[in-house]
């Protein structure tokens, strides 16, 4: 069977790619032109991180997951259009980020 | 009284045994009752399922067969597997739930799971 041959995904993967597709979801509802900015800067956010940050860092992660899921509540309320707020809030993490 | 069990007997219905139906069979059942029902073949779902791939821009298109596996065979990570299936999902007209997604992995595991989805259109 082809499952097999895909590495198991740990519990704390398995909540970052249910954010990531909570990010994807919640940007399907917004108007095109944003949900294409959306895309692009939650995409770069997940991918940078999972390329930056140390697997074995589980306090770090935990406190991406927690900080993720806010802004995707924020992001789900309909009055939010964009990620123009959050992206400040991005940017001022990442340089806390080693 | 005699009367009312008299006709008590007669109407009597018998208890209607409700098989228990395999949720997608259930669905199908349902699409079968309903007006727009355009079932899609298996060959349409493999076609459409290796263009979605194909599209995706980190894939190389002519690597992309009914078998490949997006991590071990497309260069993927998991977050890329994770939009393969959501461009799946909008291209099926789907949601698939987390725990089914996590498991799609290659092409083939698309195919099985999108052509045995009743909703699939």
């Amino acid at each position: 069977m082809a499952s097999s041959r895909g590495p198991r995904l740990s519990g704390m993967q398995k909540q970052v790619l249910s954010l990531y597709r909570g990010f994807l979801r919640a940007a399907r509802t917004k108007s095109p032109e944003e949900r294409h900015k959306i895309e692009s800067i939650v995409s770069e956010e997940f991918h940078r991180n999972s390329k930056e940050v140390d697997r074995k860092n589980f306090l770090y992660i935990e406190y991406l997951l927690r900080r993720g899921k806010k802004q995707l509540d924020q992001l789900r309320n309909p009055g939010t259009t964009g990620l123009s707020s959050l992206a400040v809030d991005l940017s001022k993490t990442n340089k806390i980020n080693p | 009284m005699a009367l009312r069990a008299a006709v008590l007997r007669h109407v009597r219905v018998p208890i209607q045994t409700v098989p228990k139906l395999h949720p997608w069979l259930g669905g199908s059942l349902l699409r079968f009752m309903s007006s727009h029902d355009d079932h899609i073949t298996k060959d349409e779902v493999i076609d459409r399922v290796l263009s979605v791939v194909k599209d995706f821009p980190k894939v190389d298109p002519s690597k992309v067969t009914p078998d490949v596996h997006f991590q071990k065979d497309l260069g993927l990570d998991s977050l890329d597997n994770v939009e393969i299936v959501m461009a799946l999902e909008e291209e099926f007209k789907l949601e698939i739930p987390d725990k089914e997604a996590d498991k799609i992995d290659s092409c083939h595991l698309a195919i099985e799971y999108i052509s045995n989805h009743p909703m699939a259109s």
